[in-house]
């Protein structure tokens, strides 16, 4: 043994082969993968998306027609990666700002311009292969000398936003998606009729003034349909809601099987989330005879209701006060009794003004709901719409608006009176 | 001073023994009501009226119906079977209205609420509602298990989903002679939401402030467009989008992306005035006094003092405003809005599934991921 070395240099393992080593190595490799990743991600999509609008625009105002690219997708693909390449390693650019990061030297100073270039150079071989970006810090970073830090307006003069280059990025954004959305929606006849033919409406203002009193009796009835076509979907919804909303709480349901099970609930219900009522409806109609129709309105409200709910409740349920729980548990109190004593009454009143706004909400939905077949009041409206009976239509719009207005001062005066 | 607070309270409480009497009086009417409707429903069958038959009484019928529940909600009073005494927090034969602690102990000493007088009264109600609901809305637990010939054939057709028009046009459906893929109406789809969002959040800006009471309630001028702005807000926001669209396409043309921009606008400026103008009268009022305070003009004021209090908020509620107008925007083609609706409803009625399949997946595709999005970036502002 040679003199003069510790022992455990010689005879211990070297700190590379032990497993916190590579259990580091791996941890900080993908923290800082997730990182340069979602910053080149976002540049490419900010990229990409400015690019297909201008050429949407592009398209559009030379021919009339609709296209989204000029160029072939591979010219495409690489302009995306070589303009977020330069982006990145010359400016701030807006993955930068959305990760509140900036690139300096690891000295803290400003980055020359050989570095930016090597920055760049590196770039390609650092992010595109994806794997090396596993070493911390990355080969780009290390090749040319610089870091992101985190970014700090210290020593510095504050730029308006039209000299940063994520300002102009979004203000060219803007003007380019407004003029590609006014283009493809707007046509110079729609224009004229806006500015010239408000007359055509007064049918619908004249009714509210005079209503079609013969039918009046009758839209009182469907209204009541209506109502409680909203009030059997939400009190159906809340008796699934409540028990599901325990399972998509994220505090309750710890270790891998509850972690499971409550992504497993909140993806399908942010799905089923994102299918409007009206869409519900048409599927629902299908499945029902055809002479159930404020049935298959109400499944689909139902469905509805029961996601949107679940979603409300487990927010509610995630942001309970812990204290309560412990203090509860330290009693020796079993789960049952936690429950009961210490979530229960916490959660009660938010519960409640979430199912009255949501009941609220049934009753807009449900006339809506109602004119694609599916009963109720919107049912008659869609009947005089499709008959021209512009009278009848104006008097069933007065009631829903009335009934509408009604619920939503009544449900807002109790959830104030709840909080 | 002394004198007069005894009269005073003695008034409120006579307003809240009347509207605790209003309401027993309105929960008898619905008790009637629902007995009236299985009256119909059940004996009487009567072919012509039996539709939703609910309010057909004999010519004695009504003032009976009046008068008979204000009777019921009379003797409730008396008896001590009354919900509303117990929302307005009234007891019978007490000088004053318990009190919160009263009412907590009371409820831990004494009897669970459904043994309680409105707590029976409150279980006979809510099971009323759930049977007259169960009979009116037609609730059949036998037609969910087993669906229609047709939904058959729907299920069989509508997997796979056929994206076969996703890009590439379908020659038979047209819209004003032009053809239009999924793709193609989808982002016309996502336009009509960014620019009703942009008009309605340009419009209700200005708007908001002058909705917002601690800008404006210095003078008799200033209160007066407070009002007025504040209750343009409130109609406008209960007239729903569905029902502006039908005005429009009316007004501009059925199916015309202009008819439901305008109708996504007009409600968007209401719903988000008043968030904004809630949004002004909650800013700390600091700021404000100090640019008062330095001499500042009303313009200085919202400029340097309220604005950068309410800007980060601003962008949120546009954020939430933009989601939802595109899940709108989506199916306001229903009621002549334009879209890419109208290709929905266009498959549902020839009855290609399959094709409807493809738009359905793709509109919740995007509405998934705007609502992912703006939830993202809602909590990052705020």
């Amino acid at each position: 043994m040679p003199p003069g070395y510790p022992e455990a240099y010689l005879k211990g393992k070297p700190r590379w082969m032990s497993l916190d080593a590579v259990a580091d190595f791996f941890y900080f490799g993908f923290r800082n993968l997730r990182k340069q990743l979602s910053i080149a991600v976002l540049d490419m999509g900010a990229v990409a998306v400015l690019w297909l609008l201008m050429n949407y625009v592009i398209i559009r105002l030379s021919t009339g027609q609709i296209g989204y690219t000029l160029v072939p997708w591979w010219i495409f693909g690489v302009g995306v990666v070589e303009a977020a390449a330069l982006w990145e390693s010359f400016g701030r650019s807006f993955g930068h700002r959305v990760a509140r990061l900036e690139l300096r030297r690891t000295d803290g100073r400003e980055p020359t311009l050989k570095q930016k270039v090597l920055y760049w150079l590196l770039w390609h071989v650092s992010v595109l292969p994806l794997f090396p970006l596993l070493l911390v810090p990355s080969p780009h970073e290390r090749g040319s000398g610089l870091e992101l830090r985190p970014f700090t307006m210290e020593g510095r003069v504050p730029r308006p936003w039209w000299r940063t280059s994520t300002g102009i990025y979004v203000a060219w954004l803007m003007g380019v998606a407004l003029t590609a959305a006014i283009s493809v929606t707007v046509s110079w006849e729609d224009l004229v009729r806006l500015f010239t033919k408000a007359g055509t409406t007064a049918k619908f203002w004249r009714s509210f003034f005079s209503p079609d009193t013969s039918i009046i009796l009758k839209t009182i009835r469907e209204l009541i349909v209506t109502v409680f076509m909203a009030m059997t979907a939400t009190s159906f919804a809340v008796l699934v809601a409540v028990p599901l909303s325990f399972l998509a709480a994220r505090n309750l349901m710890r270790g891998v099987v509850g972690r499971f099970i409550y992504t497993v609930i909140r993806v399908t219900m942010s799905i089923i989330r994102s299918i409007e009522p009206v869409v519900w409806a048409i599927f629902f109609l299908v499945w029902v005879r055809v002479e159930l129709a404020p049935f298959a309105g109400v499944l689909a409200l139902f469905v509805h209701s029961v996601s949107d709910l679940t979603k409300l409740y487990a927010e509610r349920l995630e942001s309970i006060d812990p204290g309560l729980i412990e203090a509860i548990a330290a009693t020796g109190a079993n789960r049952l009794q936690i429950l009961r004593y210490a979530v229960i009454p916490q959660i009660v009143n938010p519960y409640i003004s979430f199912t009255l706004y949501r009941w609220d909400i049934n009753i807009r939905m449900a006339t809506v709901v109602g004119v694609v077949g599916g009963g109720g009041i919107g049912q008659a409206l869609f009947f005089y719409l499709t008959g021209n009976l512009w009278q009848q239509a104006g008097t069933v719009m007065l009631f829903i608006i009335a009934l509408v207005w009604g619920i939503d001062y009544l449900s807002a005066r109790l959830r104030a009176k709840l909080a | 001073m002394a004198r007069m607070l005894p009269a005073k309270v003695e008034r409120g409480r006579f307003r809240r023994r009347l509207i605790a009497l209003f309401l027993d009086w309105m929960s008898w009417g619905y008790v009637a009501y629902g007995v009236m409707y299985f009256l119909n429903d059940y004996w009487w069958r009567i072919p012509l009226e039996r539709f939703y038959s609910t309010l057909t009484l004999p010519p004695w019928g009504w003032p009976a119906a009046v008068l008979g529940t204000l009777a019921m909600a009379v003797v409730c009073e008396l008896t001590g079977y009354s919900l509303g005494e117990r929302a307005l927090k009234l007891e019978r034969k007490r000088e004053r209205p318990l009190t919160k602690e009263e009412l907590l102990r009371g409820r831990a000493a004494g009897k669970p609420f459904w043994r309680t007088q409105w707590g029976i009264m409150a279980v006979l109600l809510l099971a009323l509602t759930v049977a007259l609901g169960w009979h009116i809305v037609k609730i059949d637990p036998e037609a969910l298990i087993h669906p229609s010939p047709r939904a058959r054939e729907m299920l069989s057709e509508i997997f796979p989903p056929d994206f076969r028009h996703f890009r590439v046009p379908d020659p038979a459906f047209e819209l004003r002679g032009l053809p239009y893929s999924i793709l193609d109406l989808m982002v016309l789809t996502i336009f009509m939401a960014l620019l009703a969002t942009v008009l309605g959040a340009a419009v209700a800006l200005p708007l908001s402030f002058l909705g917002a009471r601690n800008i404006m309630g210095f003078s008799p001028a200033g209160w007066l467009v407070y009002g007025v702005v504040r209750g343009f807000f409130n109609i406008f926001r209960s007239i729903e989008t569905m029902l502006w669209a039908v005005v429009f396409a009316i007004w501009i043309r059925w199916g015309s992306p202009l008819a439901g921009i305008m109708a996504l606008t007009v409600h968007t400026i209401a719903a988000l005035g008043k968030l904004y103008s809630e949004q002004v009268e909650g800013i700390d009022p600091g700021p404000v006094e100090a640019v008062v305070a330095a001499g500042g003009s009303r313009a200085e004021v919202i400029r340097y003092a309220v604005l950068p209090q309410v800007i980060p908020s601003f962008w949120a509620f546009t954020l939430y405003r933009w989601d939802i107008n595109v899940r709108m925007s989506t199916v306001i083609a229903l009621v002549g809005g334009g879209g890419i609706g109208d290709m929905l409803f266009y498959y549902k009625n020839e009855g290609k599934w399959a094709l409807l399949g493809a738009v359905v997946i793709t509109i919740v595709a995007v509405v998934w991921a705007m609502d992912y999005l703006s939830g993202r970036l809602r909590e990052r502002i705020t």
